[in-house]
């Protein structure tokens, strides 16, 4: 009887189906808006960015403000310094090793040492694959007292964090954001890895000249600034040598399904595919890409390809494909193998996965060198030094911040993806920071 | 945005039906509780999502490990990973529905409805704890034995081109010899050629081309669309399952039973009907739907990348699929669920990528202003 008394309420309720109806409806876009990550990154569309970059190559002086914060002094025994990386979510891959190499870097220094007896603590955020995570992270840090931040691997993170770090006057090393624009934040925000605008064109020379392709599609994932900006400069680069983009697709991270767009690209029938997204969704794509019968279509990207996880979601139909990574494992400089061997004895004989590990232990590394060269121990002073960072010799190549607007003259390299028994990617080609323009 | 480009119409359509197939199988399950219960189990997509771990988990069972050296595979491997999906499924939903909706159920609606989305978040946020999901695995695709296309011709090739295209084929090959004859005698690499080496380079990728660019305008002279094996058994037993479910609906006693419920609650139970073991029954069969749909979404589709939020979006489309088609209606939930899938493909035809997903939110609201019983749903106004 009681159940009978409840359903005839119900049935009585004044809340009627269209009521009903409403309050499903926000609970639905509720849970939708809670999906989307990338909403505070999803405005920087391409089209919004300042042209002038695109012209000057990234970070034109007069577009990088001057933080006006005081800045924040090391206290204590210990000088604080924070990094950023994904421990968790889609980027794991990269957040621990960057996170890892960070580490690294600290260990060395306090050994050899430290700053004049002080020692360096590295706090670590958790930015869970996520723009806003990051901030938030960022923010901890920041509140935690550290005088600089290094991080992140994604640019729609990155961007997060400078905007946090501006405020306070505090400098970000980025490890391997890549996204033009990023360095117009402020003066503040340094990097140690090359900039789309140079990844780009150099896949686009070597899609023309190396694979003689002409007609490609472009994939993108809206959802990535990253993404956006990479396909917009390998575009512009490729049509400018006389290809020809025969098709554009979108799709957005964490998306699984690409026929409805692998069927438009496929009606143009290119020889070429360019897939400016992470490696999250590229392996996918690439199994997709093949399963609609493009067997001979070549496949490219940028360094968001750059996890051996590609293998795993790739299969056999990423197998052949190249794109524009930082450095190799194999090259023959003192510093690779340094950092190999530090890296090996400390994880049981494996090399690292991601060059992210090396990017991570560089742009920490270069924050300690700025420290040593500071006129004081605050932020400011810390910012300056940096900017002022000339010949540092990296795991990634030499870097340079002098004059640069943060961005430093990187050398690319071009590797094939190869199974995981020939060393997932196999060096094929490497281009010098001017010889692409 | 781009023209309409008709010649992959029929392809696009194809492609919507497929994916509108998955659609399908999950919005039966929020139809089915809805018929019966009068509950939005907002629960469902995360049987979906534990649905694909389970089938993960299966075929790393059977040896599908990531980097593992299997090679190819049997139909009887699917059908295993199809029953350790179904099974865990129903059970899981089974579980859900007596823990926490059935000491809910005497309170008011939006409880349960509440109790359905925290048991949503409890399963997307907790399953992290203890289930891979960073990096998101997939399930290998050498598991799956269906690679190839059948391709089936809507308008006959020009002969004439295929001819040209044939001719060049000679061309390619030649200067192809030649450029690897040149790089197999002076052990250079392709990348990194001495200038006497160019010309070589150059003769192959222009004959390359030139083959490829024939080949292709044949190909286009022609229409065909191109069914996905995996994905055609995916439709297959996606119709069967249905015609299962319809046949236990309407012509068994547990279906009576279900039938009934949805119909008066009171009146059922008054008759004798154990509604208990009914609304058991439903969410059991329901879960397993959706577990089908995991398996075989995670399956046929290829690299196919399996986190905690796996269900959250195919979920909420099923969930607009179910009402477009009139929620607690069965046929309408399978009607919803592919016009859902065509929808989300023609849009992508049409230029929009972008909004693909938002497609979705579009049909709910329209829906819900105009037609909220659904297109096969009653339209019956319940009265004060």
């Amino acid at each position: 009887m009681i159940q009978n008394r409840f359903v005839q309420n119900l049935r009585f309720i004044p809340m009627n189906r269209s009521l009903f109806s409403a309050a499903l409806l926000a609970t639905v876009l509720g849970i939708t808006a809670v999906g989307c990550t990338g909403g505070e990154t999803a405005k920087d569309k391409p089209g919004e960015t300042p042209s002038a970059t695109d012209a000057a190559g990234g970070g034109t002086a007069a577009l990088r403000p001057e933080p006006s914060g005081e800045g924040v002094k090391a206290e204590g025994d210990t000088i604080k310094i924070g990094i950023v990386g994904s421990l968790s979510g889609d980027q794991k891959p990269w957040g621990e090793d960057s996170i890892e190499g960070g580490k690294m870097a600290v260990e060395e220094f306090n050994a050899a040492g430290g700053l004049n007896g002080k020692k360096v603590e590295l706090l670590v955020g958790d930015s869970a694959s996520k723009a806003e995570q990051a901030k938030s992270a960022a923010e901890k840090l920041i509140s935690d007292g550290v005088i600089g931040i290094v991080g992140e691997v994604a640019s729609g993170h990155t961007i997060q964090i400078a905007k946090s770090a501006f405020q306070k006057a505090i400098p970000v090393v980025a490890i391997g954001a890549t996204k033009t624009t990023l360095s117009d934040e402020g003066t503040n925000v340094t990097r140690v890895c090359y900039t789309d605008d140079f990844q780009g064109p150099v896949m686009a020379k070597f899609a023309f000249d190396e694979l003689g392709l002409r007609k490609v599609g472009v994939m993108t994932d809206n959802q990535q600034p990253y993404s956006q900006g990479l396909s917009k400069s390998f575009s512009d680069k490729f049509k400018a040598l006389g290809g020809e983009i025969v098709g554009e697709a979108f799709y957005e991270s964490g998306q699984t399904q690409f026929n409805g767009q692998i069927t438009e690209l496929s009606a143009k029938k290119p020889d070429g595919l360019f897939l400016s997204g992470y490696f999250t969704e590229v392996g996918a794509i690439a199994q997709q890409v093949r399963q609609a019968g493009m067997k001979d279509v070549k496949l490219m990207g940028g360094d968001g390809w750059d996890s051996p996880q590609l293998l795993v979601s790739g299969g056999d139909a990423i197998l052949g494909s190249f794109f524009c990574n930082h450095y190799n494992n194999r090259e023959d400089r003192p510093e690779v193998k340094q950092f190999l061997e530090a890296w090996k004895k400390s994880h049981g004989g494996k090399e690292p996965g991601t060059t992210m590990a090396a990017l991570g232990y560089d742009a920490t590394k270069l924050m300690l060198d700025g420290l040593k060269r500071a006129a004081s121990l605050d932020s400011k002073a810390l910012i300056a030094a940096i900017n002022e960072t000339e010949n540092f010799a990296g795991v990634s190549g030499n870097i340079t911040l002098k004059g640069a607007n943060g961005n430093p003259k990187k050398r690319a390299l071009v590797v094939e993806v190869r199974s995981e028994k020939d060393g997932f990617q196999v060096f094929r080609k490497a281009y010098e920071a001017d010889e692409v323009k | 945005m781009a023209g309409l480009e008709l010649s992959t119409l029929p392809q696009q359509l194809v492609n919507g039906i497929l994916l509108g197939s998955i659609y399908a199988l999950i919005a039966l399950g929020y139809t089915m509780v809805y018929g019966v219960l009068k509950l939005i189990n907002f629960a469902h997509g995360e049987v979906f999502m534990i649905g694909a771990y389970a089938a993960l988990f299966a075929s790393w069972g059977l040896g599908y490990t990531p980097n593992n050296a299997m090679s190819g595979s049997n139909p009887i491997n699917l059908l295993i990973m199809l029953l350790a999906s179904m099974t865990l499924c129903g059970l899981l939903g089974v579980l859900i529905e007596r823990f926490a909706y059935r000491p809910m159920r005497n309170q008011p609606r939006i409880a349960s409805l509440i109790t359905a989305i925290g048991v949503s978040l409890l399963l997307q946020y907790g399953g992290q704890l203890f289930l891979p999901s960073s990096p998101a695995p997939n399930i290998d695709a050498k598991v799956n034995p269906y690679q190839d296309n059948i391709t089936i011709p809507l308008r006959p090739v020009d002969g004439t081109l295929v001819a040209a295209a044939k001719q060049l084929e000679a061309k390619q090959i030649e200067t192809k010899t030649a450029f690897d004859g040149y790089l197999e005698r002076t052990k250079e690499s392709p990348f990194q050629l001495s200038a006497a080496g160019q010309p070589f380079k150059k003769a192959a990728q222009d004959a390359e081309r030139d083959l490829r660019t024939a080949e292709g305008k044949a190909e286009a002279s022609g229409l065909s669309i191109r069914l996905p094996k995996g994905q055609m058994i995916m439709l297959v037993t996606t119709v069967v399952l249905m015609a299962l479910l319809n046949f236990l609906v309407m012509h068994t006693k547990p279906g009576r039973a279900m039938r009934a419920a949805s119909h008066d609650f009171d009146a059922a139970s008054l008759m004798g009907i154990n509604v208990n073991s009914t609304i058991t029954f439903t969410f059991l069969i329901g879960s397993a739907l959706a577990g089908a749909g995991a398996m075989m979404n995670a399956t046929f589709l290829s690299g196919t990348k399996i986190d905690t939020f796996f269900g959250m979006l195919p979920g909420v489309k099923a969930f607009v699929a179910a009402v477009l088609g009139g929620i607690g209606n069965i046929p309408g939930a399978v009607l919803g669920g592919i016009l859902m899938g065509l929808a989300e493909t023609l849009v992508v035809w049409a230029g929009y990528d972008s909004y693909r997903d938002a497609i979705a939110f579009i049909v709910l609201i329209i829906v819900l202003l105009f037609k909220p019983g659904g297109l096969l749903g009653s339209n019956k106004v319940e009265k004060v």
